[in-house]
């Protein structure tokens, strides 16, 4: 039969094993070994957790926005599709995270003040050392995607803190296994309602997926990791063809051919970089847009001041939209769509926007307003 | 894959020549698959598809005229009818001879189609409503033209096979109208694949205008309560939960196309780079002619998906002549003359043999090349009864804004006039609400801002003044079915041929005094429609336009609306038809036609579902042919 239309490699998913030691419990709350867990204190870590869950899936998509944003109209086509799809997979997280914690009972806050990091930043929760800008597509800004979306192979390490996005869902989903345990399965809601489901989000690798019961939320919870990370480097299976054309694989590796320029070839291995076809990668047909702007850099109504006020509106109305939705009116997601597009049109012309010094541009700022 | 022989050699990529690939290799026959357009349209990897498509799109926002074919190379080698084309045609001794089609009158044929990978699909709008029962019976219930050989319940398996190829979004329950009922047309609980696209800002507008009052007009002395139907269509939307269909696979045992059912919800399918790229129609509102993200279904998302191990696909390939042997009839061939690129007058020829041979080039080209070869015509209808909507439109401004380019090109239609006793006088019609504003009668907006300036308005005023005037367009299609008529038809003639020595069609084409009546009929019917609505009407028609017919002293233009249709027809004796109710026809046993040039009649629904139905029952036919 046609390969064609093979949408997903089941390969991809990276299944968190489940004999890995967890750093949340054995660390600083390591109580489980000595007294028996506290479901409440476990239910109070995970409320906590999953808002934090969304704040990381969306601290993502401003930095990779201005990269997809700044690069010209009808140039970098490879880069443009890999970043676009990558940008859908992260708001598809950001859902998943949602979903998950309307499960257990929570609200997730996706329109407060603090939702949004102020760039330059580290991503909430996970303690590494690099800095995540809003900056233009090159290959410096791809290098910290790969940081970004890097695997979960990290020595072990002393305290609670995560190195990695996969390490701190690795803790999330633990407490979700003893909290489901303890609780009989009564901390999933069932409820229908507050979830967003296939019907309102589409357009992306993998399915959302609606979050009724522990597995659900499991499920959710290794398609994030599996998308963002990609294969375990625990499985090593040589025989497995991990790359090609209709195999869908991680955003680590995605980013990795970007920053290479050259496209894995099916036999290349996970550890390595790249050995298929070159990719043509221009990092000159890019709009130099000023590294983390902010409307305080500029006069208070001046033109491009006003260009990126009008932008945050649209922004604000966006994260509004989403938070409505996730918050018992799931089919608004649907009119999010329009804002979308005006979200882009917006960016665009103030990456054609003269800023300040000479040659460089404006750009989207992603800054809270009223 | 390269065999010598074939089990099947299909002539088209379009929709009618994908299914039937698609449906035949997956049956696990051996195909070749002869395409005259260009290599790189029919690319199937991600970046040759992204990257075709995307110089489409960019000559598309270039052009000047936004005409269904303005995104499409056309060719010298295998050109396309173009509507830019359309010219008067002085006498019919001196024919139109502007673009591809050689029009011979008396009025010139007012419809394009697209020859390359594809086919037509890629700018087609998506209506897709199937035809009514009556249409199949027009002699017996109203005196004129001609039977199906089936009826509509016979080709109602099949309407669920394209149904679900092409992706149908809709509402059975909505379906109601003269001879439609959700139940006695479509079966109980039957659903479409994917939920309705949501009717326009423009057609709320509408429907809403009478605050709820009926709308009912006076025709020949009768009264009519107008209603609206959202229109199915093939573009993506939000999948169905309850529709349970995989898709259509061979049954052997039963020999028998059959849906095949799964516990999975359907996934719309997405672009050709990238499956979850057109997951949802996004009203891009430039469907005709190209959707940027193919939420809107094309033959090549159906070529994708056949089975490449059993296909080879000869582009570039014209077919120029099909071989046959004069003592069995049997087909032994088919020429074609492969071009090296798309303006160069050297090719080769080479000749494709199968065990079978399907031509799916469209009802002109089809005909055409049965008429160049000398095959399929003892009943001396080959090329004749050639039809397409006569579409009348009529426009005006509303009382109040209704938004014209939210959302795709039609979403909504009036079947008020779709059956009726009258068509025993004049054609039916249908009346799709159109959601571009005048662009197709006037050019508006460009029209409308060239206008403004010469008057002499600029700055506030002049956008004011559009402002005010593009938001409240409204424009109606009067559709109206055009019949059966020997004298309608094409031929060839060895003065007119392209630059590879393939012949040109030759058109004849006229409006006969049933489709002059319904002009009139359907003028009084949107007169009546635009009183109630409070529209103020500025339908102007004029005689200096090519396509027009005077009727009782008045003009009327028509337009045409791109379903050719009906130049091999099909039917159930080989003195009055071309081909048998499995599509092959009467004269050679091996030689199957599909495509919109079997339909004995045109009905009032856009073509190409029907088409795309009556190409798998003869895929069907093959299949059994095939394995006894």
């Amino acid at each position: 039969m046609s390969k064609f239309f093979q949408k997903n490699n089941p390969k991809r998913q990276r299944f968190v094993p489940e004999d890995k030691p967890d750093k949340s419990l054995l660390k600083g709350r390591a109580m489980a070994d000595t007294a028996p867990p506290d479901p409440e204190e476990i239910k109070k870590r995970l409320l906590e957790n999953l808002q934090q869950a969304i704040k990381l899936e969306h601290s993502t998509i401003p930095p990779y926005l201005c990269a997809l944003y700044s690069i010209k109209d009808g140039t970098n086509e490879f880069a443009v599709n890999t970043i676009r799809s990558i940008v859908v997979e992260e708001m598809l997280h950001m859902v998943m995270a949602a979903n998950i914690l309307n499960a257990i009972g929570g609200k997730p806050a996706i329109n407060t003040k603090d939702f949004i990091p102020g760039y330059p930043t580290k991503l909430p929760m996970i303690d590494e050392s690099f800095i995540v800008n809003l900056e233009k597509f090159s290959k410096a800004s791809v290098d910290i995607f790969l940081q970004i979306e890097k695997s979960a192979e990290h020595p072990e390490h002393d305290g609670d803190d995560y190195h990695s996005i996969g390490e701190f869902y690795m803790a999330v989903r633990r407490d979700l296994i003893k909290l489901n345990e303890l609780t009989n399965g009564e901390i999933f809601k069932g409820e229908r309602q507050p979830q967003v489901t296939s019907e309102q989000y589409y357009g992306s690798g993998g399915k959302l997926i609606a979050v009724y019961k522990l597995e659900d939320a499991l499920e959710a919870i290794d398609e994030i990791v599996g998308q963002g990370e990609g294969i375990d480097n625990t499985i090593d299976d040589p025989d497995q063809e991990m790359f090609g054309e209709d195999i869908e694989y991680a955003h680590y590796f995605r980013f990795n051919e970007i920053y290479h320029g050259q496209k894995y070839k099916p036999t290349d291995s996970v550890h390595d970089d790249p050995s298929g076809p070159p990719v043509n990668v221009d990092w000159d047909a890019v709009y130099n847009m000023q590294l983390n702007p902010k409307m305080s850099d500029l006069p208070e109504g001046s033109p491009v001041w006003q260009k990126m006020y009008d932008f945050n509106k649209t922004y604000m109305a966006l994260l509004n939209n989403i938070h409505d939705a996730c918050n018992g009116q799931p089919s608004l997601l649907i009119t999010g769509v329009g804002l979308m597009y005006d979200l882009k049109y917006k960016a665009i012309e103030l990456m054609k926007t003269p800023f300040g010094e000479e040659g460089l541009m404006a750009g989207p700022s992603f800054e809270y307003v009223q | 894959m390269k065999c010598d022989e074939y089990d099947v050699v299909i002539v088209g990529s379009g929709i009618a020549g994908s299914v039937m690939a698609k449906t035949l290799t997956r049956a696990g026959k051996k195909v070749l698959l002869l395409e005259a357009g260009l290599q790189a349209g029919i690319a199937m990897d991600k970046e040759g598809a992204y990257q075709n498509y995307q110089f489409y799109l960019d000559t598309y926002y270039k052009a000047a005229a936004k005409v269904p074919n303005s995104p499409y190379p056309n060719l010298p080698d295998a050109p396309s009818p173009d509507v830019l084309d359309i010219a008067p045609i002085p006498n019919s001794c001196s024919p139109s001879t502007k673009g591809y089609l050689v029009q011979a009158g008396p009025i010139p044929f007012a419809s394009d189609c697209y020859r390359g990978p594809g086919g037509t699909t890629l700018h087609w709008l998506g209506s897709t409503p199937r035809m009514l029962p009556n249409d199949f019976q027009m002699q017996t219930k109203y005196g004129v033209a001609v039977d199906w050989p089936f009826t509509y319940y016979d080709l109602m398996p099949y309407y669920e096979m394209a149904e679900n190829e092409i992706g149908i979004a809709g509402d059975v329950k909505e379906q109601i109208g003269p001879d439609v009922e959700p139940v006695k047309n479509y079966g109980k609980d039957y659903v479409f694949p994917m939920q309705k696209i949501p009717q326009s800002y423009l057609d709320q507008t509408i429907i809403e205008i009478t605050n709820g009052k009926t709308v009912t007009v006076e025709l020949n002395k009768k009264e009519y309560t107008i209603s609206y139907v959202a229109t199915p269509q093939g573009r993506n939307s939000i999948p169905e939960p309850a529709y349970k269909y995989a898709g259509v696979a061979w049954n052997k045992k039963t020999q028998k196309l059959e849906l095949e059912k799964t516990d999975a919800e359907y996934d719309p399918v997405g672009s050709l780079w990238d499956p979850y790229t057109g997951q949802r129609c996004e009203g891009n509102s430039s469907c005709v002619p190209i959707c940027p993200v193919q939420a809107k279904y094309n033959a090549l998302k159906t070529l994708r998906t056949a089975d490449h191990d059993n296909l080879d696909i000869i582009t570039q390939a014209v077919a120029s002549q099909v071989l046959y042997d004069k003592g069995s009839m049997d087909i032994t061939g088919i020429e074609y003359k492969k071009y090296r690129y798309g303006n160069s007058p050297i090719y080769e020829k080479g000749i494709a043999k199968g065990k079978i041979y399907v031509l799916a080039a469209s009802a002109i080209e089809n005909a055409k090349l049965l008429l160049a070869s000398g095959i399929a015509n003892s009943s001396d209808q080959v090329g004749r009864n050639l039809m397409d909507h006569m579409v009348m439109l009529t426009w005006g401004l509303l009382p109040k804004k209704g938004f014209p380019y939210r959302g795709p090109g039609s979403t909504t239609n009036i079947p008020t006039f779709r059956d009726g006793d009258f068509r025993k006088e004049h054609a039916a019609w249908i009346s799709p609400i159109d959601n571009w504003g005048w662009a197709w009668p006037t050019f508006a907006p460009g029209s409308d801002v060239s206008n403004a300036v010469g008057q002499g308005m600029f700055g506030k005023q002049l956008r004011d003044h559009l402002s005010d005037i593009i938001p409240r367009q409204l424009l109606l299609h009067f559709e109206c079915e055009q019949l059966p008529e020997p004298g309608n038809r094409v031929t060839i003639d060895p003065r007119y041929k392209d630059q590879l020595g393939n012949y040109r069609p030759v058109i004849h084409y006229n409006a006969s005094e049933y489709m002059q009546r319904s002009f009139e009929a359907a003028k009084k019917v949107s007169d009546q429609l635009y009183k109630a609505y409070n529209v103020q009407d500025f339908t102007s028609y004029s005689a200096q336009n090519p396509d027009h017919v005077q009727y009782k002293g008045k003009v009327y233009n028509f337009a045409g609306a791109g379903h050719i249709v009906g130049t091999h027809r099909m039917g159930s004796d080989s003195n009055s038809s071309v081909v048998n109710p499995d599509q092959r026809t009467w004269d050679h046993g091996n030689l199957y036609l599909v495509g919109c040039g079997n339909m004995p009649t045109l009905g009032t629904s856009n073509p190409t579902l029907t088409m795309t139905a009556l190409t798998y029952k003869a895929a069907e036919a093959i299949l059994k042919q095939l394995e006894n």
